[in-house]
Parts: structure tokens; sequence; C-alpha cells
């Protein structure tokens, strides 16, 4: 052997130290206290503060907004603590009972950011007839009620190290919500970036949060409204869709664009702003649910029967359940009233990954964003998959509710 | 309900304990408390991108000709990845210590190696040649020793292996100077204690030697699609031999008869077993988890001893940028920054948010041009915080804005050191705190290295120790608090020799 070290000047020394590292080690570890050992941290404490499994809310006030057919339910912490912290444009999975059903939904934050830590948060619900969650939270929710929810979520929110400083924000109805939450977090010194929201409404009077935008753009100039009514002609306001021209008029050189609104404005809007020819990293929209028609997606194969079975395997129960084929596989689940996660509700926060054990599912491709080895060994996101046979399916527990 | 083994948790350690439990025909079960499996090792996805949220690259794979042990593992779980060979070592960038400017980049495979550190440093290629004979050394003896007890000849370990035996208590400082090294070749060797979270004074020789061997030997590899491929592989081999999981099913406490564990609380109900391994770290177990009358003394004493020294809190931030590699001038797969090559001197100087300014930069796209969607490219970038104070200091309030500042200073720091601007490019971007590793990983303090392998308390001393450790009958802790340290490779060695151990114990118990 060519190499010889030597350390410490007797050699044998060095190797009883080697072989005796152990020993060494045990007669450290006595000369220690046997106290009860703790484990609290401020890191991990703060963690469960801004991620809490769920969040048990109290209603505490209801404001209607009569031309716009909406509620907004200011929520408070039940034991009186700060809310979840968030960035403004986060929404809450809010979790409902309904008859037997066991359903979520999301709902922007409408309130400042500085509220959460006064223990409260704002949503506003848009009433919709046929709707089936938001016409229960507003014929239904009451001063005094518990409401279940998740900790903020989503990435809606403006970034610094992303987006440009001029955002201009193109709401439609209640899609105003994130909108307001940024203008007052501006207005409060927790953003900092110029916000410029066209807002799009039928009519004056269906104008939502109208006094409080303006109230905020009068106290802060960094935040700008404007007003565009589709369904009536109005000095003050600017009249019809919004078209690329508007957005230009009012839209700073080199601005981001943010979008959250009805599918009906997506579908108007998204290609207007194509137009302007921005590259993709300037437009953000918000998550949009996911399609009504999956029939029409394409690639939807043919005959399709109108409903499936579904074995559902949750923790160690077993559910033998019926699914429309037209409804994506959640809300098979949720009717079964089985508590299965779900958050985003459109395919992208992968909360409710399941595994599916047998047959197939259409997955609509504007909602695919499952991990590439997810697709690979057969996971779905039951929120954003449509059962096309009858299926077997492995679920997740779920911490909320 | 009841099985043989519950492993809780579904980390490396977890995911190869169930694997290795399982191939030895046991009823096990694997829970993990969130709806993904693997821990660290996993991925997310922000728009058009999937991020890894931390490996930076795997030392022990090897080639299909020249398996490294993790390959062998893994591929006898019946789990397939297609691994991607990563081209260098490394690039450095930083001060040597004497304050003079460092740009050097470290190829893989050993002659290539010492001929690159003889033109760097021209005085090193003996000494870079004898570390090398004696890695060989070290690697043969510790393989030598690790057949078991009954075979162990102190004779034959004096004369086959007198280099390990003389310098295996010693940390790398002393090991390099009597090498020879200069500082400055030293400066250049102390690259990867960063991955170990200890500093050349404090870090053993022998734990540093079995990773850069492997390094420089082996090559290091990165699987096609994030680790999130790694772990939900892993997960199919377990059902595949008929392992059952449970996600999103969280364990509150371990049930005890007594001193012995005999099941486990969880979300989904009561389990009960013969025995428990537990992906957790031990101080949380013993605090939060279990009856303090069955905490034995010694592990009161150990925790005691080790003094909260958790290993590196984590920090990554994460980019999608809409430019490829070559447009933003990338060519290196990873580029660490630190203020200095002094290890002892930034050690310190990762404590404080202010004075970290050492980041580990990635871009994934280096080694598989197809990581993300034509025309774009992913990279990261990664620092470790030595010292919980700074962060104990955060609030709800100013939390988003510090994660910010770090983020947009690391961003800045590429630029000033080499170059490469990637601020008009991002496109999406995700940033993770102690905090974001806390939530996911349950750890303490967002460390993802479990105790500081430092001094008394480094893998060699554990290894040796082993007979000491493990004092509660049916729980078992694994994972990065254990006797193969932090690491996705040896995590998935310490699943495997712990599920090993855990079998022995229970077929001796019967």
């Amino acid at each position: 052997m060519a190499l010889k070290i030597k350390m410490s000047k007797i050699g044998i020394l060095d190797v009883i130290k080697f072989a005796t590292l152990h020993k060494t080690r045990e007669k450290i570890i006595a000369k220690h206290p046997a106290n009860p050992i703790k484990a609290d941290y401020p890191i991990n404490n703060l963690a469960k503060t801004l991620h809490p499994d769920a969040q048990d809310l109290v209603i505490d006030e209801i404001i209607e907004h009569i031309g716009a057919d909406a509620k907004t339910y200011i929520l408070k912490s039940a034991d009186n603590k700060p809310c979840a912290y968030f960035r403004a444009g986060q929404y809450l999975s809010v979790l409902m009972t309904i008859g037997d059903s066991l359903v979520t939904r999301p709902y922007s934050i409408s309130s400042s950011p500085k509220w959460a830590l006064e223990g409260k948060y704002a949503i506003t619900v848009r009433n919709n007839p046929e709707g089936f969650a938001a016409k229960f939270i507003i014929d239904e929710w009451e001063k005094g009620d518990h409401v279940t929810v998740s900790a903020p979520e989503g990435t809606f929110y403006y970034d610094a190290l992303r987006d440009n400083e001029e955002i201009v924000a193109i709401a439609g109805g209640s899609g105003i919500t994130p909108f307001l939450s940024m203008a007052y977090a501006i207005r409060d010194g927790i953003e900092n970036f110029n916000l410029t929201i066209i807002f799009g409404s039928k009519t004056e009077e269906a104008i939502l949060f109208k006094s409080e935008l303006d109230k905020i753009s009068a106290e802060c100039n960094k935040v700008k409204v404007i007003h565009v009514l589709s369904d009536e002609k109005k000095e003050g306001y600017e009249h019809g869709l919004i078209t690329v021209d508007l957005i230009k008029k009012y839209a700073p050189y080199n601005s981001s664009i943010f979008i959250c609104g009805s599918e009906s404005m997506y579908n108007f809007v998204m290609p207007e702003v194509e137009k302007i020819g921005l590259d993709k990293k300037y437009v953000r929209c918000e998550l949009l649910g996911v399609t009504k028609n999956v029939t029409s997606c394409k690639g939807y194969p043919e005959n399709i029967p109108a409903t499936f079975n579904i074995k559902v395997k949750q923790g160690f129960e077993e559910y033998n359940i019926t699914a429309n084929s037209d409804e994506p596989v959640l809300v098979a689940l949720e009717r079964a009233g089985i508590n299965a996660p779900s958050r985003c509700r459109s395919g992208e926060c992968g909360f409710c990954r399941s595994k599916l054990l047998s047959g197939e599912v259409f997955c609509p491709e504007e909602n695919e964003y499952r991990r590439f080895a997810d697709i690979q060994y057969g996971y779905i996101h039951p929120c954003a998959a449509f059962a096309i046979s009858d299926l077997e399916l492995e679920v997740p527990g779920s911490y909320l509710g | 309900m009841r099985y043989d083994f519950v492993v809780v948790g579904s980390g490396c350690a977890g995911l190869a304990a169930a694997c290795e439990l399982k191939q030895a025909g046991k009823k096990v079960l694997l829970i993990e408390q969130h709806n993904l499996p693997g821990g660290c090792a996993s991925s997310f996805v922000r728009g058009r991108f999937e991020f890894d949220p931390s490996l930076h690259e795997l030392c022990t794979i090897g080639s299909v000709e020249n398996p490294g042990i993790t390959r062998k593992q893994l591929e006898a779980y019946g789990v397939n990845i297609n691994w991607q060979k990563v081209p260098d070592c490394f690039r450095i960038v930083s001060e040597y210590s004497d304050g003079s400017l460092m740009d050097v980049t470290m190829p893989s495979g050993k002659e290539a190696f010492i001929a690159k550190m003889a033109e760097y440093v021209p005085d090193s290629k003996k000494a870079t040649e004898d570390m090398f004979e004696l890695f060989a050394e070290i690697s043969a003896g510790l393989e030598y020793t690790s057949q078991g007890d009954e075979n162990l000849n102190g004779k034959v370990l004096m004369e086959k292996f007198p280099n390990l035996l003389k310098i295996g208590s010693y940390p790398c400082m002393p090991v390099f100077k009597k090498l020879g090294f200069s500082q400055k070749a030293i400066d250049i060797l102390s690259t990867y204690w960063s991955y170990l979270g200890v500093d050349m004074d404090h870090l053993s020789f022998l734990h540093y030697s079995q990773m850069v061997e492997s390094y420089v030997e082996l090559s290091a590899y990165i699987p096609e699609h994030t680790s999130h491929e790694i772990s939900v592989a892993m997960v199919e081999a377990f059902r595949n031999m008929g392992g059952e999981c449970l996600f999103n099913c969280r364990a509150t406490e371990f049930i005890f008869d007594n001193k012995k564990c005999v099941g486990v609380k969880t979300t989904a109900g009561d389990i009960e077993c013969d025995c428990v391994l537990a992906n957790i770290n031990p101080d949380i177990i013993y605090a939060k988890m279990m009856p303090e009358h069955a905490v034995p003394e010694r592990e009161k004493r150990l925790s005691a001893a080790r003094k909260g020294r958790y290993g590196a809190r984590m920090f990554t931030a994460h980019f999608g940028l809409n430019k490829t590699a070559e447009e933003l001038g990338i060519k290196d797969y990873s580029i660490f920054m630190p203020s200095t090559a002094d290890s002892s001197k930034e050690y310190e100087s990762l404590k404080k948010i202010a004075t970290n300014n050492y980041t580990i930069f990635l871009c994934y796209n280096i080694v598989n041009p197809n990581f993300s969607p034509e025309g774009t490219s992913v990279v990261s970038f990664t620092t470790t915080y030595t010292s919980p104070e700074d962060w104990n200091k955060v609030t709800q309030e100013n939390y988003f804005n510090v994660k910010d500042e770090i983020a947009k200073k690391f961003v800045g720091l590429l630029k000033e050191k080499t170059g490469i601007d990637i601020k008009d490019a991002i496109e999406e971007v995700a940033i993770a705190s102690p905090m974001t590793f806390s939530r996911y990983l349950g750890v303490p303090e967002g460390s993802a290295y479990g105790f500081e392998t430092r001094d008394w308390d480094g893998i060699i001393a554990r290894t040796m120790g082993m007979e000491f450790d493990y004092t509660i009958n049916g729980l078992i802790p694994i994972g990065t608090s254990g006797i193969r340290g932090d690491g996705y490779s040896s995590n998935y060695a310490c699943g495997q020799l712990l599920a090993r151990y855990a079998l022995n114990k229970q077929g001796g118990n019967k």
C-alpha cells in the first residue's frame, strides 16, 4: 500500500479513537439531563397560522347589494384570533352541507389582507337561481351561523418578481372581488403597484362595490377604476363590451393584464386581449371552474351513456355511487355525501388528486394541470375529470369539516 | 384494523421502508398526511411548468453498466426511472479563502477531476490522487465492516484498511491538510459542504468521502420528470407488491401498552400493528405523539445533547422562464455561489437572513431539454439557514415580503456573479421558506436535514452506535434524523436498513 497517512503522533490512539466513536457519543449523551423534550417552534407555529387545515368562522354581518343581486358576508374567526393572512386575490374554499351533499366552493376574498389580522374576511356571493351552492348561501346563510373554510389559496395575486408593476384588471360582475381586495391592499400600504380596473357591469345600478371603489380611488392615486356598462348608456361611463381598443385606451404601456369574470366574459375578452399581442407571462386569468358542456369539448368520445357506477375507496370505507357523465367526478362524490378533498374546482391545485384504479375518464385540455408522473401512473383530479366508463377510484381523506 | 407494520410518512425513508417490508412479505400500511407521496421528493405545477421542490441530483444512481446503490435498490422494488445524467460535477463562483476570485468548473470522472484540480491548483495532483486512493480504501473498509459483527476481524482491518482506521474519527479539515492540499485546493474541495449542512471543521471525513467519491466516480443523475416521478413510482411498486396506502391521513398519536408501541391513532381511525416505522423527527415524536412515561431517558438525554441543532432550514425559489437556457446564456446545470469558499465562515453567514448570500442555482433544462415546454426553461435557487433566529421573528404580516426580498436578492446575485439575468423572463414563481418546508414535511423549523451530522453526532458514530439507538419497543424513527443523515439516497438507504433491522427484531421477538 502506497498511501500512509499519519494523523496524530501515535497512530494506535487514532485507531482507538475511531473504534470507540460510538462509545464516546454515548458518554456525551449520558452527560446531558433527561428533561422532557419540547418541540415548540415559532417557524412551525407560523406555518400553521398561515396554512391551517380549516378555519371555523362565524357570519358576523350580511350586506345586501340590491342592484347586483349579491350579498357580502363578513366572516369572523370563531375564537377571535387572527385569520390566516393572505395575498390579495386569493380565495377561500367554503365547505357546505346541502341536503345530503357535502360540497365546496371557492370564493375570492373581497376584503383587505389587513382584516385577516383582525380576525375577519369578507366574501361576496352572487345569487344564481340555477346555481346549487350560490342559491343555498343566499337563501340559507344567516348571521351567527358557523362556516368552515380552508386556508387562503390560489396564485391569482400580484407578484413583484413576475408581473409588471402596472396592472390592468379586467373584471366582470362579481369577478371584481379579488381586485377589490387588491385595491384595499394598495390603499393600506400592503401592496405596492398601480392598479387600473376596467370593470364591466350591465347597468349603473348593478355595479358591485361602486361606492367602495370610488372611495379607494379618491383616497389612493395608485388605484383607478373605469366602469363599462354593457346595457346602458350613461355619461361618465364607457359603454359596450371590453374591447381591445377600450383596454388600450386605459392600459398604460407595458402592463400585466389580470382577468376575472364569468365564462361568457372570458369568451369575449380573451380574444380581445390576445389582439394586444402580449407575451403569455403578462396575461393571468383567475380560474373559472370546468366546462358545463363537456360533450362539446375537443376529443370527447361519442356515444357515452348518461350515468356510470363508481366504486369509491376512502380510508377503510368503500362506497358504490352513481355518476352523471356530464358532471365532474367530484360532483358525484359530493352528491353521495363523501367528504372528498377539493379546493380550486378547476383542475389546477391538485388537492383532489385521486388514484384511478380502473376505468376511463375524460379530462378537458384547458383544465389539464396534472403532474407528468401522475398522468403516467393513472392519477386524476376528480374536479376536472368526467367518467366515460364505470370507475374504481381511491380518494384521499379530507381535513375540512 | 391490524397490520404487521405501519409506516408513517411517505418521505424517501418511509417509501423505501414500506417497499422493503412488503418485499419481505409482511402486511404493511403506509400512511401519509398529504395527498402526495415523497415529502421533499415531490413536484408542483404552476401554469405550464412543473417544478421539483428539492432534488438537486442523486450521486448513487450510476449508469446501467455500473449501477450505484440507489439504482440497484429501486430496481429491486420494481421501480424504473428514466434517469438523466448531469454533465459536470459543479461550477462554483465564489471567493477563495484569500479573497481572490474563484470560478471553477469540476468534471465528473476520477481522471478528469484530478486533471482539472491540477489545472486550477498546480501543486495538488499528488494530494488529489492520494485522496481518491483513500476514498477507495474507505469504501472497501466500510463495506467490509458492514458485513456483520461476527465476521469482523480486527487484524484484517488493521492490515487492509490502516488509513481508514487512522482518519476515521477526524473531520475533513485536518485530513485535507495531512494529504498535503493547499488552502486553494481545499477551497475547491469544500464546495460540497452545504449538501451535508456541516462545515469542514466539523464534518466527518468519512461522511464526506462517501459522498464525493460517489459524485465523481458515478456522476450525478436526475429523474426525467421531477422527483415526484420517483415517489409515485415507489408507491406504485409498493401497491403492486400488495401494500396498502392512505393519503391525507395523519398520524396524531402512537398508542402504547405500557412501554410498547402497539399502534397509531390516525385521522382515518385507530390502527393496530406490531411495529411502527415513523418518518418523523424524533423530537416531535417524543414531545407530541407519545406518552411522556414511555419516552426512554436515553432519548431525552440525546435530545438535550443535540441542543436543537437541526440541519439546514431550507429556502428555495423556483422560476418558470419564458426564454430558453440558451437565450439566457445559462450553460451549467448547477452553480454554487457561496460568498466565500471558507466553509466555517460561510456556515456563520448562513445564520442570518441579511448575511446569507449563498445560493445554489440550477437550470434543469441543461440536463433535460424537455423539462419544460418549448421556448421555456425552469431554474431554481436554494439556500439553507444554519440558525432559526431570524425566521423566528417573522410574522404573518411581513412573511410574504421577507420571502420575496430574499428571492429578489438571489436573482440579483446571479446577475452580479455570472451575468445571467432572468428578471424579465419570469413567467411563474414559487418561493418556499422554512415555513413552507415545515408545513409540508412537519419537520422542526423547516429543516430538511434532521440533526446536524456534526462532531460526535456524525453518521459514522450514529451507525456504529446503532445498538444504543432505537430504544422503544415497536417504534422506530426513520428519516434524515437517522443513521444515514440527509439526502435522498441516504434516506432510501436509511429506510431500507431500518426496515431490515425491524424485520430482524420482529423475528427475534417471536
